[in-house]
């Protein structure tokens, strides 16, 4: 059997059962946060700064503190001042401690003043309107140039600003963080080339765009402690964060997450739960902060814009001697991720092409904009967008096809790259070499799918209208290696069904069901058979959360050691119930038997057995994983368009997103995810921007002037699943989630030049963009 | 907006009663899509003049009419000999919010994106309102300037009337926006007469890129007299400065838009060329 095969024969796994959680929100059963609001509960709301840059001279809550409903009013005045950071990493978190609940500064138009917790928004918004402050409006910084200059206006100029692992920061500089590394030696690549190549990319803002928004409740138990409900990637990093924010300990805190309407990172930051648990606790009462779509848009996480240079050499024959990558990223006002995102620029792009030499250099700094966090596919969605779109170039200047330039030098099965190593998260890597990879086939597949055959050079295209067609591949991660941790317990039930409870958070993607199709696989009965129950800091283990691609590989990985366990003791009582010796009997359809079945006994009556009868004990598994390397999902994508090279819009008519995830344990699950992504990633390929002000406001927070996609606009996209074989991950798993919003803004860009020979380096690609492109070519 | 109560009158005749009572504290509701771009804390009555027998479209003569009630979709899916609406009501917003929205509500109160304006400034509506009894003008005195000023004695509008297309007539509209449900960049309707090859008359609107949707007179009068050709249609485009002033939007300059109107105002036109010509709607 051919390694890619290897999972044909499971019975659970790499098959596209449903949803588990699908009826009750097809049924619009309570399933969300808002939906399980205590009658009693207040609502916050929250006044915003009105200036990018301002410290507060005076601030007056007294009349606020009165008016009608109100109960309780924070501001920095009356809230420990205690700093740290809001995104949810591993800890120690390998980002500034730049935040405090409440600050006497503010740093961005949106950032925190004061909230009111009332009895209705209306009196909480009417008390807003009562608070008094006064500002000393500072000099905004709103421009990677202007954060950089010398003498720039210092944004964290307070002194409690650190970092908590040794790494660079220097907030004097509004430096965020730094992280460089030199593979061969660059200048020796660059001097070898036959061509050699300079430019710079741009890539603008975006939003995630979740369809619920951040949304969080807090109440106090009867015996005195902190449940917060809330919609988040990362519940045990959130009950943490709370506990440092609040000053108060873990155990005061339970973090329960339901099911939550989208996330796709940005709910990885900690931005409502730490003043709605203050205010449960101030007031005695529930209280639910949700934010609208402007405050969604103005105050929460963004995809951070870079600057990149990419200098590369290439010799005749398609060698790429030097590959030279610098980045730098806006992280806006809060540094959360300023590091991560920027690591994962080189640490997830650069390991896909063979090269000697390579040089990478990254850096994050602070601007009074809106603040970057964790979004998709990060640092690698702005990296790819360069990478590919200079493949390209380099293709097109010794004459070869991009495909072809792409095939003769991708990274192979077995073969590693010395920047997996170099760049970590936080941290040095590990050296890693790479087991299944399938992105050659996915070249072959995608090409296929997309006529790739029947692609002309631009120069023989005429007429208003011009198809083009472009391509890219990319590669991702699977969780973060020597860090992320995920763990499971599973316990079985009188029926011979089984709890399944896992740390593992499930934000949309159906991570519950993957991961009991996993523990079904192992333990050898049928998913319906799993109660999942997840993410519930006092009820299930620990896990780091959903980010970083981590979910099917880490966690799942935990869940099939935790079911392994289980089943190593449903053997031993079946085996006692069976008079036979534990290696004497094997499971299979939820029984135990012996060689030639002629003896077997259900899962349901061990489970009584085991519970009531003889040598009493609860069959529990339990296990915990970390991984030792962080496999690549592997994707190549095809995208047509058609360009009007009157006005400049670009329409996508086809797209192709080829995608090797391992086994793909849940199919059609893979495919949503690469649908999903790859219509993400058009959108924000085409349409999706922020326009700011001369004073650092966002002019378009609202869906009727951020344009994302729909399904009014999905152009024919074709997920084709292009099966390997992990021999890490759990029944051959890798990650699916993120790749894909990778590919369409090189694979568009490939596309427009490929129709009209405009190259545009900066995204979106705007009607005005592309015209003007157009333009300077005819010239 | 805050609406503080809901009255819902049995005729026409009650409604607007009801409205000169209120004054400015009141207001006609259909579909109430218009509410979100409504900010204020004032409180407000909203009359419902849903229930009025005003939602439907009919041809009486030479005009289809449309009660003033009427949603979008169900414009956007009626049919009938010669009928242009339904292309422009498709393009606006999305099919939920087009279910609820309605032709009045959309040219009640016109909003610089609006649409329906520049399609009916072209097709030479004529606007039905009630004060007491029922009055038309004409769609070029109506979008004169915001049409609250018709509205504010309690007058309602009642119905929209749209000319039948003649054999020779033909009509095409072009609306340029980022995405499926994006407000207009651009929007241009033109009408063309076509007689012995010529073009005998010309109405062309724009909207959406200009404060406020207005028609194109001297673009108009380039078209005049002169075949359907794209050539034409280029030179008269290029007159539409003298008539409109672009604004940048959306990111994009002024000059940008200016472009694309331009080149919008030559897709409308071969687009009612087309028509003109003998393509059904």
């Amino acid at each position: 059997m051919k390694r890619h095969e290897l999972a044909k024969h499971l019975k659970q796994v790499n098959h596209s059962v449903t949803k588990i959680d699908a009826m009750q929100l097809a049924l619009g059963k309570d399933s969300y946060v808002a939906d399980f609001l205590p009658k009693d509960a207040l609502v916050i709301k929250m006044l915003w700064s009105p200036h990018a840059h301002a410290r507060i001279k005076k601030m007056d809550v007294s009349r606020a503190e009165k008016m009608p409903g109100v109960k309780c009013v924070l501001w920095h005045g009356n809230v420990p001042r205690i700093v740290h950071c809001t995104a949810g990493q591993g800890y120690p978190e390998p980002s500034p401690y730049d935040t405090f609940m409440f600050d006497n500064k503010v740093r961005f138009v949106g950032d925190r003043v004061a909230a009111v917790a009332a009895e209705t928004e209306e009196q909480a918004l009417a008390a807003l309107e009562a608070i008094k402050v006064e500002y000393e409006v500072l000099k905004p910084v709103f421009t990677l140039d202007e954060a950089m200059a010398p003498g720039a206006p210092v944004i964290h100029d307070e002194p409690e600003a650190h970092v908590p692992i040794p790494i660079t920061y220097e907030p004097k500089k509004n430096l965020v963080a730094h992280v460089a590394c030199e593979a061969g030696s660059f200048k020796k690549g660059m001097a070898e080339a036959d061509f050699t190549f300079d430019q710079t990319y741009e890539t603008p803002y975006a939003q995630h765009c979740p369809i619920e928004p951040y949304t969080s409740m807090a109440q106090i138990t009867p015996a005195g402690r902190i449940l917060i409900t809330t919609s988040t990637q990362v519940p045990f990093h959130c009950r943490r964060i709370v506990a440092r924010t609040l000053g108060i300990p873990v155990q005061k805190i339970r973090v329960v997450k339901p099911r939550i309407g989208g996330g796709f990172g940005c709910k990885q930051e900690i931005l409502l739960e730490d003043v709605t648990a203050m205010m449960a606790l101030r007031t005695g009462r529930p209280c639910l902060w949700r934010f609208d779509r402007e405050e969604t848009f103005r105050t929460g996480r963004t995809r951070h814009p870079f600057h990149i240079r990419l200098r590369a050499g290439v010799k005749k024959d398609g060698t790429i001697t030097a590959i030279g990558l610098e980045c730098i990223n806006n992280t806006g006002a809060y540094g959360g991720h300023g590091l991560t995102v920027v690591s994962c620029s080189g640490g997830k792009t650069l390991p896909l092409y063979h090269c000697d030499n390579i040089l990478f250099d990254g850096k994050s700094y602070y601007t009074n904009l809106p603040v970057g966090g964790a979004y998709r596919g990060f640092g690698a969605t702005q990296a790819f967008f360069a990478i590919e779109s200079l493949m390209d170039h380099m293709a097109e200047a010794i004459g070869m096809d991009p495909l072809k330039f792409r095939q003769i030098n991708h990274i192979r099965p077995g073969e590693g790259s010395p920047i997996f190593q170099a760049l970590g998260e936080g941290r040095e890597g590990l050296p890693m070499t790479v087991g299944s990879n399938a992105l050659g086939e996915c070249i072959v597949q995608g090409a296929e799918a997309a006529g790739w055959e029947k692609r002309q050079d631009w120069r023989k295209k005429t007429g208003r209208y011009r198809r083009g067609i472009g391509m890219c591949c990319l590669m991702q991660g699977s969780s973060i290696p020597d860090i992320d941790m995920g763990a499971a317990t599973i316990k079985i039930n009188e029926d011979g069904s089984f709890n399944l409870n896992v740390g593992a958070t499930d934000l949309g993607t159906g991570s519950d069901t993957v991961l009991a199709q996993i523990a079904a696989e192992e333990l050898e009965t049928t998913t319906d058979k799993m109660i999942v129950y997840s993410s519930d800091t006092d009820m299930t283990p620990f896990d780091v959360g959903a980010y970083a691609s981590s979910t099917t590989y880490l966690s799942g990985e935990a869940v099939r050691k935790a079911a392994a366990d289980a089943k190593r003791q449903i053997l031993a009582t079946g085996a006692e119930m069976l008079g036979l010796k534990p290696e004497e009997v094997h499971c299979e359809d939820a029984h135990v038997l012996n060689a030639d079945g002629s003896k077997k006994v259900s899962y349901s009556d061990i489970a009584n057995y085991s519970l009531y009868q003889k040598n009493q004990y609860q069959i529990i598994g339990t296990a915990s994983h970390i991984t030792k390397k962080s496999p690549p999902p592997f994707a190549a994508h095809f995208a047509e368009v058609e360009v009007d090279t009157l006005t400049g819009f670009v329409k996508v008519l086809n797209y192709v997103s080829t995608i090797d995830c391992g086994t793909a344990v849940n199919p059609t699950l893979c495919e949503g995810q690469t649908e999903g992504g790859t219509l993400n990633g058009i959108s924000y390929a085409l349409t999706e921007e922020y326009l700011f002000d001369e004073t650092g406001k966002m002019q378009n927070a609202s869906f009727a002037d951020y344009h994302i996609y729909s399904m009014r606009d999905r152009p024919n996209i074709k997920a084709i699943l292009v099966p390997s074989y992990e021999d890490t991950g759990p029944f051959g798993a890798k990650s699916v989630s993120e790749i894909c919003i990778n590919g369409p803004a090189p694979a568009i860009g490939n596309a427009i030049y490929n129709a009209t020979g405009a190259r545009l380096n900066e995204f979106p690609f705007t009607p005005e963009k592309v015209l003007k492109a157009i333009k300077a070519v005819k010239k | 907006m805050k609406l503080c109560e809901f009255i819902r009158p049995a005729s026409l005749a009650q409604a607007r009663a009801a409205l000169r009572k209120l004054g400015p504290k009141g207001m006609p509701l259909a579909g109430g899509t218009a509410l979100h771009f409504m900010p204020g804390k004032a409180p407000v009555s909203a009359v419902d003049i849903t229930g009025l027998g005003l939602s439907y479209i009919r041809q009486k003569g030479a005009f289809f009419e449309i009660g003033a009630a009427t949603p979008l979709s169900d414009i956007q899916r009626h049919r009938g000999p010669r009928w242009a609406m339904h292309e422009i009501c498709r393009r606006i917003s999305t099919h939920q919010i087009r279910n609820v929205s309605t032709i009045g509500g959309n040219i009640a109160r016109v909003f610089p994106w609006a649409d329906l304006p520049v399609v009916l400034l072209a097709m030479n509506a004529r606007l039905v309102i009630y004060s007491g009894k029922m009055k038309e003008m004409g769609a070029d005195e109506y979008f004169s300037s915001q049409p609250a000023r018709l509205f504010r004695g309690g007058d309602l509008l009642a119905a929209v009337k749209i000319p039948v297309l003649k054999a020779h007539h033909g009509f095409g509209s072009v609306k340029a926006a980022r995405n499926a449900a994006a407000f207009s960049m651009v929007t241009i309707a033109a009408l063309l007469e076509l007689k012995d090859g010529k073009i005998a008359d010309a109405r062309v609107a724009a909207g959406s890129a200009i404060p406020f949707p207005k028609r194109l007179p001297s673009v108009e009068a380039a078209l005049i007299g002169k075949e359907p050709s794209a050539e034409v249609f280029r030179a008269a485009a290029a007159l539409a400065g003298a008539d409109a002033k672009w604004c940048k939007q959306e990111g994009m300059s002024a000059e940008y838009v200016a472009n694309l109107a331009e080149v919008s105002i030559v897709d409308a036109l071969e687009r009612a060329a087309e028509f003109a010509r003998g393509r059904t709607a």
